[in-house]
């Protein structure tokens, strides 16, 4: 992917944010406040992208940061801090939408019985390509919590299958399936209620 | 289900079969190990359909990431906001204005309140809250100058915040919000109320002249308002000593530390002040909020006087009735009606003529002259202290009132469930929500009342203090729901945040039953919540941060399959 996510730094950036985390967590108000500045907007977005509603996102974002001062301590600086960053957010939003009980946890009974197809290759690329990115952001609130939240975990944190796997609770070697099912569901929505996904069988 | 390794339904190891959709997932997302990614690199070179696959798979994974990385909406001014709240090295500055508050409320209490509450405690007024006291006598004794006082104190604490501002690069929005509205509150108090049409007179001695006949109502401001002619109407006046020697056909409406009626006045008095002299006619009733009220021999009042203050004197006529409370009556004129008074003493000279009842409630009995003429005995009530009372009544009243907070919180966390929790949410700021609220507190308070002293900003002053009531009110139920999630966890929902308000509002209310500090709590408890309220209702209000640019990840072309897992191309 040419397109830097918010998970992934480079190793300048990571340098200055270890800088910045440290003088955090020795009590510096100033470099709590930088560290705010700079991630939050993030978090926000990530929030945004996994919660039903903007309400929620506000709300997760500032009691992700307060969760965050708290638990800045834990913080093993040999790990880049925005992938820690992001594991907390996707706890905390996971867990959010848990409470609420708007999260599915049907976890692996339909991941087993994925029909594994090959989509018409042709009909997905179309599909694609006539699609904005707004469109895209729509179809995404229309997904189940789970899709969504795998989709934003993946593409929008970078995180790895293992940490995937971690955050929403399922075996690793399933990440797979729950990311193409999300995917499939996806399409779904870009093609309208009722409309067949283009992942149908060729 | 497709492992890493070797996915069950294993198309790609014939050249004539096609990948499957998850095979071109993981190979991909680079998740394939490194002998299954050369076979599958080396199938896509062969097979049209798998490449296209996989194309469209790789650009369907772009628009994902591109579309969840657009900033398509500003970052929310809360979130902005909440920064003040991580940004600990802000709150110095909150103390630095609840100090500069604390001093203005502490001067403020011991100077007037403190005193008025002992005289009304002798009296038989132990009961009188905080408010009342505020309202009728904190304001209005000794008028205007309590007034300057505190517009002199509210500008220190202002010329505080903008030191602040000059002494920080960053300055954020609460802090801002605490100065702006300290800011409006003196400004609007220093500039005063914005004059009416019809006649308005100011300046050091603001006057009607003897051979002037005004027809309409006229406002008149000043350190010495004299009405000598005549006003076909209303007279508003604010001035240190305000006299009327003419003729006025309506009401006057005062504020000062004098008043002197010697003229002729056919319509009503209502005065605030520190003493109000009758020694001509009003054709009407007086109502008095003040220290003293003296009618003179000469002076005639057709209709009754109220009165809410400290002393009554009367030897002039009053055509009806009085209803009094405060410290004392002497009365050597005429009653026409009767007397209702609650205070410490009543005293009825051998000139007095009172032809209605006479029911007094004080200290000791009313001390009456043989030459009184009375149409009845006077009605004595010993007055109960309010401590020999207490024990029998407080439970009784404390259950009371923590039903009715408890059910007005209820009502409100119904009726709009998201801003209360906001409040709550601010209130946990407690710096921030005390300095504020007792900028609130006192700042809409005293402009409301200024507000209604005029007759254009009468009905906004009434809605000011309306609203400002209703959040004094309101502050109990806040901070008694973020108490009870102190104690039993945060909540999003409504009926179990309703529980915690509960819980919440019966600790404080049991803790305002404490001797001696009972009061600090309850006074503490409004504050935090109305600048919590506050600060929510800022928060909701203000600008959004306009987002950055939109950010748009470059269209790079879409690259040639390379193996994944680190596998070379076959």
């Amino acid at each position: 992917m040419d397109v830097q996510k918010p998970g992934r730094m480079n190793a300048a950036e990571t340098r200055e944010s270890g800088a910045i985390v440290a003088r955090a967590r020795a009590g510096d108000a100033e470099a709590w406040g930088d560290l705010y500045r700079e991630f939050a907007p993030a978090i926000f977005r990530f929030c945004r992208r996994a919660l039903p509603t903007r309400e929620d996102a506000e709300d997760a974002t500032m009691e992700i940061f307060m969760k965050i001062r708290d638990k800045l301590d834990q913080y093993d600086a040999n790990r880049p801090f925005s992938s820690w960053l992001y594991k907390v957010a996707a706890n905390h939003c996971w867990d959010m939408l848990r409470r609420r009980k708007i999260r599915q946890d049907k976890e692996t009974d339909d991941l087993e019985t994925l029909p594994l197809e090959h989509p018409d290759p042709s009909q997905l690329d179309q599909l694609i390509e006539k699609r904005t990115s707004e469109e895209v952001r729509k179809a995404l609130d229309q997904l189940g919590s789970r899709a969504r939240m795998a989709l934003v975990l993946r593409y929008y944190s970078d995180m790895s299958y293992d940490e995937i796997a971690d955050s929403l609770g399922v075996r690793r070697a399933f990440v797979g399936v729950v990311l193409l099912r999300a995917r499939h569901e996806l399409r779904q929505a870009l093609e309208g209620t009722g409309a067949m996904a283009a992942g149908g069988a060729r | 289900m497709s492992s890493m390794s070797s996915p069950p339904n294993d198309h790609g190891r014939e050249a004539q079969e096609h990948l499957d959709e998850m095979t071109c997932l993981l190979y991909l997302e680079r998740q394939l190990e490194r002998a299954r990614a050369l076979e599958v690199s080396a199938h896509t070179q062969s097979c049209d359909p798998c490449r296209t696959l996989m194309r469209a798979m790789e650009r369907e994974s772009r628009l994902l990431t591109r579309a969840m990385l657009e900033e398509e909406e500003p970052l929310p001014g809360r979130i902005a906001a909440f920064q003040e709240r991580v940004h600990r090295s802000m709150q110095w500055v909150w103390m630095v204005v609840l100090g500069l508050a604390a001093t203005a409320v502490y001067a403020m209490y011991t100077g007037y309140i403190e005193p008025w509450e002992q005289r009304l405690e002798q009296a038989g007024f132990g009961g009188t809250s905080l408010l009342s006291l505020l309202i009728f006598q904190g304001s209005f004794w000794k008028g205007w100058q309590s007034m300057i006082s505190l517009v002199e104190i509210l500008a220190l604490v202002t010329l505080g915040g903008f030191a602040v501002i000059v002494a920080r690069k960053r300055f954020r929005r609460g802090s801002a919000l605490a100065l702006v509205l300290t800011g409006l509150c003196a400004a609007a108090m220093v500039s005063g109320p914005p004059a009416a049409a019809t006649e308005v007179r100011k300046g050091q001695t603001a006057e009607v002249r003897k051979d002037e006949n005004i027809k309409g109502n006229v406002y008149l401001s000043g350190e010495r308002v004299e009405v000598e002619g005549t006003v076909d109407g209303d007279v508003y006046a604010a001035g240190k000593d305000i006299e009327i020697d003419g003729h006025v056909t309506g009401d006057l409406i005062s504020a000062g530390r004098s008043v002197w009626i010697r003229g002729q006045l056919d319509g009503n008095v209502r005065s605030a002040g520190n003493n109000l002299n009758v020694i001509g006619t009003v054709g009407k009733n007086i109502s008095f909020f003040g220290d003293t009220i003296r009618i003179d021999e000469k002076g005639v009042v057709n209709g009754s006087v109220m009165m809410f203050g400290s002393d009554m004197n009367i030897e002039g006529r009053l055509g009806r009735d009085i209803l009094f409370m405060g410290d004392r009556i002497d009365l050597n004129g005429v009653v026409g009606g009767s007397i209702d008074e609650k205070g410490a003493g009543l005293e009825i000279g051998s000139r007095a003529q009172v032809d209605g009842p006479i029911r007094f409630e004080g200290e000791n009995e009313a001390i009456v002259s043989s030459g009184a003429k009375l149409a009845s005995p006077v009605q004595f009530k010993k007055h109960v202290h309010k401590k020999e009372e207490f024990g029998r009544t407080s439970a009784f009243w404390t259950c009371v009132l923590l039903i009715a907070f408890a059910s007005y919180g209820m009502v409100l966390f119904l009726a709009v469930p998201n801003f209360a929790q906001e409040s709550v949410q601010s209130a946990e700021n407690i710096g921030a929500s005390l300095g504020l609220g007792l900028l609130v507190f006192f700042g809409v308070l005293i402009g409301s009342i200024i507000a209604m002293c005029t007759l254009i900003g009468l009905f906004v002053g009434f809605s000011s203090l309306f609203v400002w009531l209703i959040a004094v009110y309101a502050a109990q139920p806040v901070v008694g729901a973020l108490i009870g999630q102190w104690i039993l966890g945060r909540s999003k929902e409504t009926w179990p945040l309703i529980g915690r308000m509960m819980l919440g509002i019966f600790i404080i209310r049991i803790a305002t039953l404490l001797p001696h500090i009972g009061w600090l709590i309850k006074l503490g408890v409004v504050l935090w919540g109305l600048g919590a309220i506050s600060l929510a209702l800022y928060r909701r209000y203000q600008p959004a941060i306009p987002a950055q640019a939109p950010y748009v990840p470059p269209s790079a072309p879409l690259t040639p399959l390379t193996p994944a897992g680190g596998a070379a191309a076959v």
